[in-house]
């Protein structure tokens, strides 16, 4: 299901918010290959660990992961075991206060906050934070170039974060 | 003294078996923050994480607060976190820097070193008021070895030296060598993990070669697809490498048969050949063609050091009991001082592929700890064996205990250790 492609006419701003929440519906229901397929060749995933304003180079992420990374990523939690995801995080997300912007070269800068609430063996867990995607624009779609997420507890104990974020 | 109350050792923990009772009782946890972490060594953190003065991080010490900063004058401080007044704590931050620490409740104001500089409208307190006699309470034995900060709230604990032994020593100068200075930078961040399960059982996970093809076959599997190489064979009971028992609890995996193969090897994740010929070069400068080849060969070996310490390669922890079935997890990966930049950038990305709460390999030795935790819940056979390789030690000539690397010499060197400091009399 791709919404965007319904509302060719759309502003830019509706049709990030499409893909937004296609990636967040995707994401939240384990469709481990589509999310995958979002994401461009050149794709950089970041989340930054103990803060916000980290050195992406010589400071330890949450993850940091190029295009290789991300497949080996969906190639163990799509091989069954993955223990962590046995059984699967139920996740449900929210995304909100979305705004873009067009960069050079046709790339389109969004901003958002997420709300992302997960339940697995009777314990709840909360993800909040913001998220900064730089989508590029390929034909009647977009695809992710490089995505960034602040959580507002990278500098906390965690535990299991394996689902996707 | 703070006897055991009913608490059975020699039942409890049987030289092939232990009981789990060690993993789940309050009664145990309490005794044990008591005996071992309150009375023996524990590992801190490491001088390279405060390289300047003014630098802090706030640390634990058997669940009490502690400051651990660089002073004034660049010596390393293990202070309570505790106003001398009336016990707010003076430090707030995780880390930072700063030049003083100063309560915020009345104002009273300590140097980096504890000292006591500033008490607001002092002429109120009596006249035997001794201001140099409060400052913030130091821990009172602190001592390292090639930086590793290791720490005691017994004053009559032994000699770091006598804790650690020659043998984990030899391991510590082994890995700070890695650095062609002689040292290591420990400003790249921290993973900070937690788990709902005992302290124990990542203790005994930390040099556990027989879980690696089950735990962590989904990075097998990713290896294999990547470099065409099998990395399974080299964890399995047909493997060359070994296990060490180092003596008071420590012990050591000798993962150098592993290396050879490359299993860490993923595409990408390996340093441009340029800037690895550049560290080779320093590294021979710096301590001979013999002991870089040495040194590289062992890259990638675990150590455990009783009770709290653990190295694997990337990495080195410190686990902090918080309860019974609570347990947190700092992981601490370093730099190599003198090593090129791309050298070290690339530590750090096959750290986090594997390691932290979103890796791909420690996520699930988490996952089971917690499932560890649940089963010990069966009370019917409450028992855990440790009976792995038993019959197959090996005396080696540097004085420790070998065994293969699927085998269980760890277990039972860790809970002989665990045995000796919750037994009867141990603290007389």
């Amino acid at each position: 299901m791709t919404i965007m492609l319904e509302r060719p006419h759309a502003s830019l701003r509706e049709r990030v918010a499409d893909f937004l929440f296609d990636e967040a519906e995707i994401a939240d229901a384990h469709r481990y290959e589509d999310w995958l397929g979002l994401w461009g060749q050149d794709a950089f995933y970041w989340m930054p660990c103990n803060d916000d304003d980290i050195d992406p180079d010589m400071h330890v992420a949450l993850i940091h992961e190029d295009r290789m990374g991300l497949e080996d990523r969906i190639r163990r939690l799509s091989s069954g075991f993955a223990h962590t995801q046995q059984p699967r995080s139920r996740i449900s997300r929210v995304i909100s206060h979305i705004r873009c912007g067009e960069l050079e070269e046709g790339l389109v800068e969004v901003r958002s906050v997420f709300n992302l609430t997960a339940f697995r063996r009777d314990r709840f867990e909360i993800f909040a934070g913001r998220q900064i995607h730089v989508l590029r624009p390929v034909e009647n779609r977009f695809e992710i170039v490089r995505k960034t997420v602040y959580l507002v507890n990278n500098d906390g104990y965690m535990s299991n974060m394996t689902f996707l974020i | 003294m703070n006897p055991m109350r009913g608490i059975d050792v020699d039942r409890l923990v049987q030289p092939d078996r232990v009981h789990s009772h060690v993993y789940t009782d309050l009664t145990i946890f309490e005794e044990e923050i008591e005996r071992i972490f309150t009375q023996g060594w524990i590992f801190v953190g490491h001088e390279g994480e405060i390289p300047v003065p003014g630098d802090f991080r706030q640390r634990t010490m058997a669940r009490q607060p502690v400051i651990f900063v660089r002073d004034q004058h660049g010596g390393v401080q293990l202070l309570m976190n505790r106003c001398t007044h009336r016990a707010n704590a003076v430090c707030h931050l995780e880390r930072g820097n700063q030049p003083a620490f100063t309560c915020p409740y009345h104002g009273w104001r300590f140097k980096l070193d504890g000292e006591l500089a500033v008490v607001p409208f002092a002429e109120r307190f009596p006249e035997d008021f001794d201001r140099s006699a409060l400052g913030l309470r130091s821990v009172p034995r602190v001592e390292a070895h090639r930086g590793f900060v290791f720490a005691s709230l017994n004053p009559d604990v032994c000699p770091l030296k006598d804790h650690l032994g020659p043998l984990v020593m030899q391991e510590l100068d082994d890995i700070a060598d890695l650095s062609p200075e002689g040292g290591i930078d420990v400003t790249a961040g921290y993973h900070r993990l937690r788990y709902a399960g005992n302290w124990k059982l990542q203790v005994e996970n930390a040099i556990d070669g027989y879980h690696a093809n089950f735990t962590h076959r989904t990075h097998m599997d990713n290896v294999r697809f990547r470099t065409g190489f099998d990395p399974a064979p080299l964890t399995s009971s047909a493997a060359p490498a070994r296990i060490h028992a180092l003596g008071n609890g420590h012990c050591r995996w000798d993962s150098s048969s592993l290396n050879k193969s490359g299993t860490r090897a993923f595409p990408g994740k390996t340093p441009d050949p340029g800037a690895w010929e550049i560290y080779l070069d320093a590294m021979i400068a710096a301590h001979g063609k013999e002991r870089t080849d040495y040194l590289l060969s062992k890259q990638g070996s675990h150590l455990y050091i009783f009770p709290n310490f653990s190295y694997t390669g990337a990495h080195f922890r410190l686990f902090q009991p918080v309860a019974p079935d609570e347990t947190r997890v700092t992981l601490f990966p370093f730099l190599l001082k003198g090593a090129p930049r791309e050298v070290n950038r690339k530590r750090l990305r096959v750290h986090e592929t594997f390691f932290g709460p979103a890796g791909g390999g420690q996520s699930d030795d988490l996952e089971i700890f917690e499932r560890n935790q649940v089963g010990l819940g069966a009370s019917l056979d409450p028992w855990s064996l440790l009976t792995r390789g038993v019959h197959l030690e090996q005396q080696e000539a540097d004085g420790s205990v070998s065994n293969q690397i699927t085998d269980e010499l760890s277990n039972r060197t860790i809970w002989a250790k665990w045995k000796q400091m919750m037994g009867e009399g141990a603290m007389a």
